[in-house]
């Protein structure tokens, strides 16, 4: 009787092995095929289907974020940087579902950001975006987080006209994308204001926001948050330890601000 | 000759060993399942229920954060760079590499096995074929049979090959089906792009095409099964040469646990590449991956592994013929 078995056994196990061998043979045999001759099936590709939705998502309100390192949250010991803290304080607000969505790369500039929004799921999601937050320019005038090396008038007036003209790019390729959102555009504080030549840098820094509320002014619905207040006494307190990116504290301060401004706009909304 | 297969068959379904190997399978599987599915179910927690394309861009986002970061390695910057362009190539052409289903698991099973837990397995089949009757000195009674010596090694190699084959399909009927159960047994359909090429940190994408989710897998197996084959060769020929299977197993396992530390470090040592065990990722390939050294290609790999295939199998009937048996 077991042997019965063992010789039934073994004839199903070597059938089962025989026809997977000729499987595999077949699929091995498929890859040489479908890898080396892959040259005349190139144009197959193109049938992109159209199907992505771009309907809002009724019931949540999404905020989309985007621009550099304080927008990712660089500095902030949970990662969540102000956008994280907005979400938690818009949540606590309204019972409406907060939907975050953030594509910011730390070092952006505004050249970056412009390459970026030329992405089509960027695209889709700027026009799926309730409420849109940024924060961009940090990175051109401040050469990725090293000190102003020049304070020389005329290299910074030329990296502002470039940085002025990109962001005007950046605000019109923004409203094309999404009329309603409102964008909230966070502004530069001035890290070096406890350091010696605290009165130029902050000088500089006031003037660089001061063009791009002007720039923003310009547009509809775009606000410029300012925040070179909040971090003008006690940097040292807010700051992380680079000393440039802001730290826990000083994300809370910021989302405290933007968080204050879109209450606002959603009562208006829900009257 | 079948007959003589018939009995390597009967030997080895005696030893048990298959069945161990299919209940490790069926052991791992649910663990990998279930690891997938957290992952999944934790991706959505944090993202809330999005479309994939919001994830996926998401991911890609978080990949440009971390090359932008200096301190890191030059390897791993090049390897993301080419997951990063891959990932945005599914992006615009809506394409989702990773729709949750029994088939996706199963690709990405194979993808993580094939260089060192398939080549495990197959080497706990093999590693005694030869080596045990030599140890067990019933070798003697095989050899005193009217029958010529390669006849009896090459039974024995069809014996291997049969195995093998036994060992892939149960892979992929087993991840089949105990993954489907949590992830459902759709999507084979499923359109994947494949034929990238890299070269440098560049990937180069004018041969993509895209093949349904099935030949994909079908084209994974193939190679999966001749990686299984080559190192099922050298294994063979080891338990040839050596009487005992301890040594036959410490040094495939040597060799291979080598080749996927080396495959992590050796890409300025550019001869390296001439290591059977450097070339077991073949499926990487086919998803297009960044290979370990540069100038690796699939044509290159596959005629490294044959050519390591046949010397060893010319050397295992080559002594096994020649050798005096006391």
């Amino acid at each position: 009787m077991k042997a019965v078995l063992k010789k039934y056994t073994l004839t199903v196990v070597s059938i089962v092995s025989i026809a997977a061998t000729v499987l595999w043979l077949f699929g091995l045999g498929w890859t040489l095929q479908d890898q080396f001759s892959a040259n005349k099936k190139v144009s197959q590709l193109k049938e992109k289907t159209e199907s992505t939705s771009t309907e809002k998502q009724g019931g949540t309100l999404t905020i989309f974020a985007l621009g550099d390192s304080l927008t990712r949250g660089t500095g902030d010991a949970d990662g969540k940087g102000y956008t994280g803290y907005l979400t938690e304080r818009l949540k606590e607000k309204t019972d409406q579902e907060i939907n975050l969505l953030n594509t910011a790369i730390k070092g952006e500039t505004s050249r970056g950001l412009l390459k970026q929004l030329q992405q089509s799921e960027i695209q889709r999601q700027a026009k799926q975006a309730d409420v849109i937050v940024m924060t961009i320019g940090g990175n051109d005038l401040f050469q990725q987080g090293a000190a102003l090396e020049n304070l020389d008038n005329n290299a910074i007036n030329g990296k502002k006209q470039i940085y002025i003209s990109n962001v005007k790019k950046i605000y019109t390729q923004l409203r094309e994308l999404n009329p309603e959102a409102v964008i909230y555009h966070v502004g530069l504080y001035n890290p070096f204001s406890n350091m010696p030549d605290s009165k130029t840098t902050s000088s500089i820094v006031r003037n660089w926001n001061f063009q791009s509320a002007e720039t923003a002014a310009g547009f509809d619905n775009i606000v410029y948050v300012p925040t070179f207040d909040l971090f003008q006494l006690q940097v040292e307190n807010y700051l992380y330890t680079d000393q440039f990116h802001p730290n826990t504290e000083g994300y809370k301060l910021i989302a405290e601000r933007v968080a204050s401004l879109i209450k606002f706009e959603q009562e208006e909304n829900e009257s | 000759m079948i007959n003589l297969v018939r009995n390597e068959m009967l030997k080895l379904l005696r030893k048990k060993r298959l069945y161990v190997i299919i209940l490790i399978i069926a052991f791992l599987v649910p663990l990998f399942t279930y690891a997938q599915f957290k992952e999944i179910q934790d991706q959505r927690e944090k993202m809330g229920n999005q479309d994939w394309r919001t994830t996926l861009q998401q991911e890609i986002t978080d990949t440009q954060n971390r090359l932008s970061s200096s301190r890191i390695q030059d390897e791993w910057r090049k390897f993301l760079k080419i997951r990063l362009s891959q990932q945005q190539y599914y992006l615009e052409n809506d394409i989702d590499p990773r729709a949750p289903g029994a088939p996706t698991f199963m690709r990405i099973f194979v993808e993580n096995s094939i260089d060192l837990l398939l080549p495990l397995l197959v080497m706990v089949i093999v590693a005694d074929l030869v080596s045990s009757e030599s140890s067990g000195g019933t070798i003697k009674l095989l050899l005193t049979r009217p029958v010529k010596r390669w006849r009896i090694l090459l039974s024995k190699y069809l014996a291997m090959l049969l195995s093998i084959s036994f060992i892939v399909l149960s892979v992929a009927v087993l991840s089949y089906g105990i993954s489907g159960v949590v992830f459902g047994y759709g999507g084979w359909n499923m359109p994947l792009l494949t034929g990238f090429t890299v070269s440098g940190d560049e990937l180069l994408t004018e041969n993509v095409h895209i093949v349904p989710q099935w030949q994909y897998i079908l084209m994974e197996f193939g190679l999966v099964w001749y990686v299984c084959m080559i190192v099922g060769t050298l294994t063979f020929m080891l338990s040839v040469l050596l009487r005992s299977t301890a040594a036959v197993m410490g040094i495939m396992l040597a060799s291979l646990i080598a080749g996927a530390i080396l495959a992590n470090m050796v890409s300025s040592w550019e001869s390296a590449k001439y290591f059977f065990m450097v070339n077991l990722n073949l499926t990487n390939y086919v998803s297009g991956m960044a290979t370990p050294i540069e100038g690796m290609s699939l044509g290159f790999s596959m005629s490294v592994l044959a050519v390591w295939g046949i010397a060893g199998f010319i050397v295992a009937f080559v002594t096994f013929s020649k050798r005096d048996i006391y």
